[in-house]
Order: C-alpha cells, then structure tokens, then sequence
C-alpha cells in the first residue's frame, strides 16, 4: 500500500514512458498539463459536468424510491428487488446492454420515443445529450443508494411520526421536517460514496463513448487511463494527474464532511 | 425493462435484428441462440477462466482481511493504530493513483499478460473488508475469548474455533460482495491481460460487442450469452438476498 503510493509521488515527477528508465523532469507534468495539453481542460469540465449531474440525480432518485418503497403495501418486497436488480447485475454486461438500446436505428430508446410521438435523439452520438445519456443508465442503477436509505428510513423513531400526526402534519411537512432531517447521516454517507465513485467513473465511458464524441464525455479517469495504457503510454504525465484527480477528491469530500456539521442532525448533540 | 428487451433480442430469428423499427416482441422464438450465441463468443472458455480468477480473489480477499480485522481488533501490538488509520486512508485513494506503480510492477516482474495480478492482491487484503470485519470483531464481547485463553486457547484456535462461526454474517457479506466486485471487474483485466485466451468474461463481452456493427444479426447471439454472463450474480443475489440486505444496511450503520 505505502509502496505504490510513493512510487507513485515520486514518477509524477518524472519523464516516464514505461519502456525506459524514468527521469526526473521536476514540474514538466504539471506544467504540461496545465497550459499545453489541449484535452486536459477540456476533460476536467466534463468531469465536473458529470459529477454536478449524476451524484444529486442519483441521490435524489434513490431517496424518492427509498420513500416510496418504505411503508408496509403488500407487493412492496418485490419492487425493492426489482429496483435493486440492476445493481447485482454485472456492469459490462449492462452498458453493452444501453449501449445497444441507444442505438439511433435499432435501439429501444428512439422506438419509444417515436410511439410516444416525441422527437428522436442520437444519444451517444450527440455532444450534447452523450453526458446525460450516460448519467440515465447510472439512475436506471440507483437501487444501491435506495437500500441504503431505505436502511437509514427505518431507523428513524416510529413515535417522531405518531407525534407529527397528532400535530396535524402533512405527508410533505412531515418528510421535510422530520424523515429529511433524521437522515442527514445517511445523505452525507452516500454523498461522499456518489463523490467518490463518480469521480473514479471509468466503464461507463470505455464501453459507451471512448470519451467521444470529441471531449464531450472525456471524464478525468478515462483520459488518466489512456495516457498511461493507451497508444502513446506517458506514465509520467499519467501519474500526475492520478494525484491531480486525487487531491481534488480530498478537497471536495473535506468541504463536505467540514461543512456537514451545518446540516447533518447527530443524535448526541 | 431494459433487461426485458434484452431476453427479446437474445430469442429474435437473425431476420428480425435487421428489422426497422425495431419490435419489442421476437415474432417467432428462436431458442437456439442460446447454444449458438455462447459458441460464438467463446463464452465457456472465458467463463473457466472467470471461475478460476473470482475462486481465487474471493479465497484471498475474504481470509486476508479477516485475519487483518480480527489482528487489529484483538490482538494488542504495537502500531496497531497507525495498521488501522492506514488501512481507513487507503479506502480513499483513486485505485488509478496505485493502479499504475503496480502495474510497472507486475511488468518488471513478468507477470503482466498472466491472471496473477488479478488474484495476487486480494490476498493482502481489502481495506473495506478490513474496516467492516474490525467493526464486527470490536463488537463480540471480550469475556468469550478470555475464557477461551483461559482453557488453553491461542489465537489461532479462537479465531478458527469461535470467530468463524460468531461471524458468520460478516465474512457470507464479505464473500457476496467480493464475488461481485471480481466478477464485474472489468479495468483490472483490461489493463492486464493482452491475449484474448486469457480474457475474462467481461473483457471478452466487451470486445466482442465492440467488434459488433451497428444492427449485425449476431446481437442476439450475443444478448443469449450476455444473460448468461449474468446468471451466476443473479442466482447468488436471490439466493443470498437476506445477507445482501443485511451487509448493506450494515455499511449504512458503521459509517455514521
């Protein structure tokens, strides 16, 4: 563990192509990567765009299900499978899936949307609708973040519910007043999850969109990958901005956890 | 619904793939896509080797990190903290930051283009497993293997003896989720391996369906061993549902 890491530090700093021995290069890296390489900015704004998407639209997605699948119907238990099916299932095998389903000609998505009357799309083929189409078939998964709410909802105190009542809330005024603050914990929990992994988002791109089309879904991880593996392998470069795109991880999840003492309710207080 | 529409394609006659629009029901059910489909892709090659690789990385992951948490849970010495903080930091570095010194690594060793470096690190261990077994570790009381050392018992013997079946729900979770991580992977092997004989599920799925052109008839030989692929999580899912739950709403408690 410790090994990697400083190896790591230390070939950011270095010109490195993986075949010959690596050589220091001071701040060349970064320097580079700053103000010379055209995709570098290109691809932070993507990444930025995605995260800014997909992290409230899977947190608000998965809490709404979470909500509406927490009484006692009958017939609930298999919804909560249902949603939670896509999670179990294997990545590849899902987004060969979509990716198929996005198909202009012979996809599901343009059929339903021609029988719904509505105009039709290129999905990944559109600069403009490649980004959200990769963050749907991510909602289409959001079953993982509902059972974590849903373990977080029914943690909250049956007789919080039972005073409201009697008080007369409101379903609305009692999700927001009550149900929304009791669960601050749980938020910030997948907040930092969905952070993380979006961040680190990496399938998706490789088997949709290759980053295409042009810089329009080039999330930071992918572009990491195809500078260290991919044609012209330049691990230096590479390395660099592994440690780029973990610093600007530790800073967003640090001013989440420093300014969650704001809004998340802690029972000892 | 999307996995409905998949099982359609998987059964449609090649004529049908062709077909514009496309239709949601096959008009008639060709079931021999499943026997076909899975020859085409080679699937049952790279299903052995997908075998071979979860086995071992589940074995390793799962033994590793139980001995890790129940040694830093249980037994005092020295640097114990510092194992523990380390071990909670590291959950939060990017795999790439590491991914790519180990991989130099693995080349300098030779080892790059075999399955060793798709197992050989889950036997050292996962930091999450790690932190979720020392929470459940902290969590049986102290007096049982105090009466155990009491009788004789070393370590060894209580970890074997009384912790396995103490805590069974942690290391059924651990085992779950560590099969779906292995059997998803899909970067670790894209990285690794360069001869298709070698390739795992996923990666040959992928390139398969990468080679595929736009409405080819063979989607639907392809969707057949795509749902195949997917069976073995879908089997242990239902089969295991209750320590799915149970290991999920755990992670929710323990982070609070």
């Amino acid at each position: 563990m410790l090994y990697p890491l400083a190896s790591s530090l230390y070939h950011a700093f270095t010109k490195w192509d993986g075949l010959s021995p690596a050589k220091w290069d001071g701040l060349n890296n970064f320097r580079y990567m700053f103000f010379q390489d055209p995709t570098f900015w290109p691809s932070l704004r993507a990444t930025a765009y995605f995260v800014l998407l997909s992290v409230p639209s899977g947190m608000i997605f998965g809490l709404a299900l979470a909500v509406l699948l927490n009484r006692a119907l009958t017939g609930v238990r298999i919804f909560r499978t249902i949603f939670y099916l896509p999670v179990v299932l294997p990545s590849i095998a899902v987004l060969t899936l979509w990716k198929y389903i996005y198909d202009p000609l012979y996809g599901l998505a343009n059929e339903v949307l021609t029988r719904l009357g509505l105009p039709t799309s290129q999905w990944l083929q559109s600069p403009d609708m490649a980004m959200p189409s990769i963050v749907i078939v991510g909602i289409w998964g959001v079953g993982g973040s509902m059972i974590i709410f849903l373990a977080g909802l029914q943690n909250v105190p049956v007789e919080l519910y039972e005073a409201a009542r009697t008080d007369g809330a409101g379903p609305v005024r009692t999700f927001f007043s009550i149900t929304l603050p009791m669960i601050t914990p749980i938020l910030l929990l997948q907040l930092i999850l969905g952070l993380v992994l979006a961040f680190q988002a990496f399938n998706q791109i490789q088997v949709l969109t290759n980053g295409g089309p042009g810089t329009s879904t080039l999330l930071f991880m992918y572009k990491i990958y195809n500078d260290a593996f991919g044609s012209y392998p330049n691990l230096g470069l590479a390395t660099a901005e592994a440690w780029i795109l973990f610093v600007v991880i530790m800073i967003i999840t640090g001013v989440a956890l420093k300014t969650s003492s704001m809004w998340v309710f802690e029972e000892n207080q | 619904m999307p996995v409905l529409w998949m099982i359609s394609i998987a059964l449609k006659p090649d004529s049908d793939i062709l077909q514009l629009p496309p239709q949601f029901l096959p008009r008639t059910f060709q079931w021999s896509n499943f026997v076909n489909g899975p020859k085409e892709v080679n699937f049952y090659h790279l299903l052995g080797n997908t075998i071979v690789i979860t086995v071992l990385s589940v074995f390793g992951a799962v033994t590793s990190s139980m001995l890790a948490g129940y040694a830093i849970a249980r037994i005092n010495f020295r640097g114990r903290s510092f194992w523990f903080y380390l071990f909670t930091f590291s959950i939060f570095v990017p795999g790439i930051v590491t991914l790519i010194p180990i991989q130099r690594l693995f080349f300098s060793l030779h080892l790059v283009d075999t399955w060793f470096p798709l197992f050989v690190p889950a036997f050292l261990g996962n930091p999450v497993f790690i932190f979720l077994a020392r929470q459940y570790f902290m969590s049986v009381p102290r007096s049982i293997d105090e009466s155990a050392m009491i009788d004789g018992a070393g370590h060894w013997k209580i970890f074997t003896r009384l912790m396995i079946p103490l805590t069974k729900p942690l290391w059924i979770t651990m085992t779950i989720m560590s099969f779906q991580a292995v059997w998803n992977d899909f970067l670790n092997p894209l990285v690794y391996l360069n001869s298709t004989q070698k390739y795992t599920l996923s990666l040959g799925m992928a390139s398969f369906m990468g080679n595929l052109n736009q409405g080819s008839p063979e989607y639907n030989y392809y969707m057949a061993s795509n749902l195949l692929y997917m069976l073995p999580p879908l089997l242990l899912f239902f089969f295991a549902q209750r320590y799915f739950m149970m290991g999920l709403g755990s992670l929710a408690i323990t982070n609070k």
